[in-house]
C-alpha cells in the first residue's frame, strides 16, 4: 500500500518536471532573440542540448531513487508483516537422483492449510537443477506446533507417488526455517521428506 | 416498501456486488491450475505473450455457444501469440462432466479446472460467463461479463489490438 501510494506520488510528479524542464528550456532558448545588446547570438542548439541533458540526469536519478525506495518499502513490508520473532518459512528443494517430477505441495500448520502450491514443468525442472522455493511465510507465536507436509509426483515409469511428513515445530523467539527436502537418498528410488531446520 | 428495497439494493448493491471490470488496468492475479492432460499451468510463465482467460461452467448456457467460437479465436490467432486459458468452475463431483462438455464441443484450448474457486474470487468471476484479456506486460486490459451474440467479435477487435502492441 505504501509502495501503491509512492508509485503514485512519482507518476503524478514526473510528468510535472518534464514540462518544467521543458519551459526551462524553452525560456533559454527565446532569450537570445529578444535580448538586443548581446553579441552574435550562440546557437541555441547546444543550450537546449545542455538543458536536455540535464533533465535527463535529473529523471535518471528520480529513476534510482524511486527503486531504491521501493526496495527499502518492500524489506519494511515484510518486516512489518512478518516479523522476526514471529516469522516462520517453508522451503522446499530437491535431491534426488531418479528422475521424480514434483506435482504438487500441501502444507498444514496446526490443522489449517496454509499452502497449497502446484508446480509447473518449469518450476519443477528449478528444483531438480538445485532450485529452492520458498512455499509458505507466516507468523507464529512461540510454543509447540505441529506442521504436516504432503507432496505428490510422478517418478520413473510415470509412476505416482504421494508422501506425508508430519514435523513437530518448536518456536522459540527469533524466525524459524524449515527446509522439506524431497530426497531418494535414504531409500532407493523412494522419494521421502527429509526435514531439516535452519539455525 | 418496494422503494425502500430498492435504496438498500442501491446502497448496499455495490459493497456485495464488487464488478470484475474493477480489474482493468491492474496486474492480472497470478495463478496455477491443473489442466485436464494433467499438468501445471501458471499464467506468469506467459508473461510477454498475450492472454485470453474464459471462465465457464456446464450450468452456463451462453458458455456453450460462447466456446467454439474461442476455439475459432484461438486457431486463428495462436500462432501470433495467444495464448488462452479455459477456466472451468465446476464442483469437483462434477469434473467428468466438464471435460464431457469440453470434448463435445472439440475444444483445442487448454481447460484447466478451478474446483476451489480460487481463481474465480481472484478474478470476481460471479457471472458467467466471464472473459479476460490480459497484456504482454501482465495487465487486465479488458473484461466482458456474460456473452451475447456477435461478442466474438468484439473480443477479436481487442485481441488485434494487444497483438499489435
Amino acid at each position: 500500500m505504501l509502495r501503491q501510494s509512492l508509485l503514485k506520488i512519482t507518476a503524478t510528479l514526473l510528468p510535472l518536471l518534464f514540462a518544467a524542464g521543458l519551459a526551462t528550456a524553452q525560456d533559454s532558448t527565446t532569450a537570445p532573440l529578444t535580448d538586443t545588446s548581446a553579441p552574435a547570438p550562440a546557437p541555441s542548439a547546444p543550450a537546449g542540448g545542455d538543458n536536455f541533458k540535464s533533465l535527463d540526469e535529473e529523471v535518471q536519478a528520480l529513476k534510482k531513487e524511486v527503486l531504491d525506495l521501493n526496495r527499502e518499502l518492500f524489506v519494511l513490508e515484510e518486516e512489518l508483516l512478518f516479523p522476526a520473532n514471529t516469522q516462520v518459512a517453508v522451503f522446499v528443494s530437491m535431491d534426488v537422483g531418479e528422475f521424480f517430477a514434483l506435482d504438487s505441495v500441501t502444507l498444514k500448520l496446526d490443522n489449517k492449510e496454509v499452502a497449497n502450491y502446484l508446480y509447473t514443468e518449469r518450476e519443477a525442472q528449478a528444483l531438480l537443477r538445485g532450485g529452492v522455493h520458498r512455499v509458505f511465510i507466516g507468523n507464529l507465536k512461540a510454543g509447540e506446533h505441529e506442521l504436516i507436509a504432503l507432496f505428490t509426483g510422478q517418478g520413473p515409469n510415470q509412476r505416482d507417488y504421494r508422501r506425508g511428513a508430519t514435523i513437530k515445530l518448536e518456536k522459540g523467539v527469533g524466525a524459524k526455517y524449515v527446509e522439506l527436502k524431497i530426497s531418494d537418498k535414504a531409500v532407493k528410488a523412494q522419494p521421502e521428506f527429509i526435514v531439516k531446520e535452519w539455525e | 416498501m418496494p422503494r425502500f428495497a430498492l435504496l438498500a439494493l442501491l446502497l448496499l448493491g455495490p459493497a456485495v456486488c464488487v464488478p470484475a471490470t474493477q480489474l482493468v488496468g491492474q496486474p492480472a492475479p497470478d495463478f496455477a491450475l491443473r489442466s485436464w492432460d494433467g499438468a501445471n499451468m501458471r499464467l506468469s510463465e506467459h508473461s510477454g505473450e498475450v492472454v485470453l482467460i474464459n471462465f465457464w461452467a456446464t450450468w452456463c448456457g451462453p458458455c456453450r455457444q460462447e466456446m467454439p467460437l474461442l476455439d475459432e479465436i484461438y486457431g486463428k490467432y495462436r500462432r501470433a501469440g495467444l495464448v488462452l486459458f479455459s477456466v472451468n468452475l465446476d464442483e469437483e463431483t462434477n469434473v467428468d462432466a466438464a471435460r464431457e462438455m469440453a470434448k463435445t464441443l472439440r475444444v483445442s484450448y487448454p481447460v484447466l479446472f478451478d474446483a476451489r474457486k480460487e481463481v474465480s474470487r481472484a478474478y470476481q468471476a460471479s457471472t458467467m460467463p466471464l472473459t479476460v484479456l490480459i497484456d504482454r506486460e501482465g495487465v487486465v486490459r479488458y473484461i466482458s461479463e456474460g456473452y451475447k451474440a456477435g461478442y466474438e467479435t468484439r473480443y477479436t477487435e481487442k485481441l488485434r489490438e494487444l497483438l499489435n502492441e
